[in-house]
């Protein structure tokens, strides 16, 4: 009788709800020591057709824009020229860079600027963020409203290496 | 009477706020996380720049090279020339071409034959560096076989 009547009887079921509660604790302390706050890492979509050290093939098809940096010995920045252009060593250099670059192709984007290639002829010391900001200049712009970039110019080479300063 | 009643039972805290919370937190944590970047060493000082995006298809094979200098936890440098940091030791650029081969070994042995054709080779050189050592890495891994190159910068919010 009294079996009958525990079954019968509408009972509230309790679930123990401890156990878990342990473990997602733990999953969550888990997860929250090994989150990093790393900013995000990329890069720039371009193609490195890194100029072959045979130098009769670089004669064949001479690079239509030519951007050199050349530094003192510590590595920074003395000048950037774009051709025979030059466009100084400062955040300004960069951005006029950028905006004869743009000249060059056109519009952003422009299938016929397709096959244009930028080669980069670095001294040897300089640092490798200032070449990095070439490249980045060469290859588009953010727009400051969309936050989407333009793309400019999608091939980049380097120069052989020169012979570092002595 | 019926107060007392109440008082007398067992306190039993409504836990299901709680969990919901801790449930968010949790799905927070997970989605935020990533073990991606365990190869990317935080030795490494790379440069800075708007326009590094992280790639939409990650490349199927990659070589990550670690360049960068040995720094004092303040931040001056150990040693004035820049190493390859490899599987925890230093390399110098001009040593590294027997790890290189290594590399492309194992890589053969485990994906084939011409496998070395489509893998790319990820450089994380530190900003400081001077760009014939960076040129010099490259040319190395051209020697060893290697042909795909990617430079890697963080990207920041402009």
């Amino acid at each position: 009788m009294k079996l009958q009547n525990r079954l019968s009887g509408p009972t509230k079921v309790q679930i123990p709800m401890v156990p878990m509660i342990d473990i997602v604790f733990l999953l969550l302390i888990f997860f929250m020591l090994n989150l990093k706050i790393v900013s995000p890492e990329g890069n720039f979509n371009i193609n490195l057709p890194i100029s072959a050290p045979t130098a009769a093939a670089a004669e064949l098809t001479p690079p239509e824009i030519k951007v050199s940096m050349v530094s003192d010995r510590q590595g920074n920045l003395i000048q950037l020229t774009l051709g025979s252009k030059n466009l100084g060593n400062d955040e300004m250099a960069f951005e006029q860079l950028n905006k004869e670059i743009l000249k060059i192709i056109g519009r952003p984007g422009n299938p016929l600027a397709k096959d244009i290639e930028v080669e980069i002829d670095a001294d040897y010391e300089t640092q490798y963020k200032y070449v990095v900001k070439a490249i980045s200049k060469c290859t588009g712009r953010l727009d400051p409203g969309s936050k989407q970039v333009a793309r400019y110019v999608e091939k980049i080479k380097f120069a052989p290496p020169h012979k570092p300063k002595a | 009477m019926k107060m007392r009643k109440i008082e007398m039972g067992a306190m039993e805290p409504d836990m299901t706020p709680m969990i919901d919370i801790v449930f968010q937190l949790l799905t927070f944590f997970m989605i935020a996380i990533s073990f991606e970047s365990t190869k990317a060493d935080e030795r490494v000082k790379l440069p800075v720049d708007t326009l590094a995006k992280p790639p939409v298809v990650k490349p199927e094979h990659e070589l990550v090279l670690n360049f960068g200098y040995q720094r004092h936890p303040s931040g001056e440098r150990r040693k004035s020339r820049p190493e390859v940091f490899y599987n925890e030791r230093y390399v110098d650029v001009y040593d590294i071409a027997p790890e290189l081969e290594q590399e492309k070994r194992v890589m053969e042995r485990v994906h084939g034959q011409n496998i070395i054709k489509d893998v790319t080779v990820l450089i994380r050189a530190d900003s400081e560096i001077p760009m014939g050592l960076v040129q010099e890495l490259i040319r190395k891994c051209q020697d060893a076989g290697f042909s795909k190159f990617s430079l890697r910068a963080t990207s920041e919010e402009a």
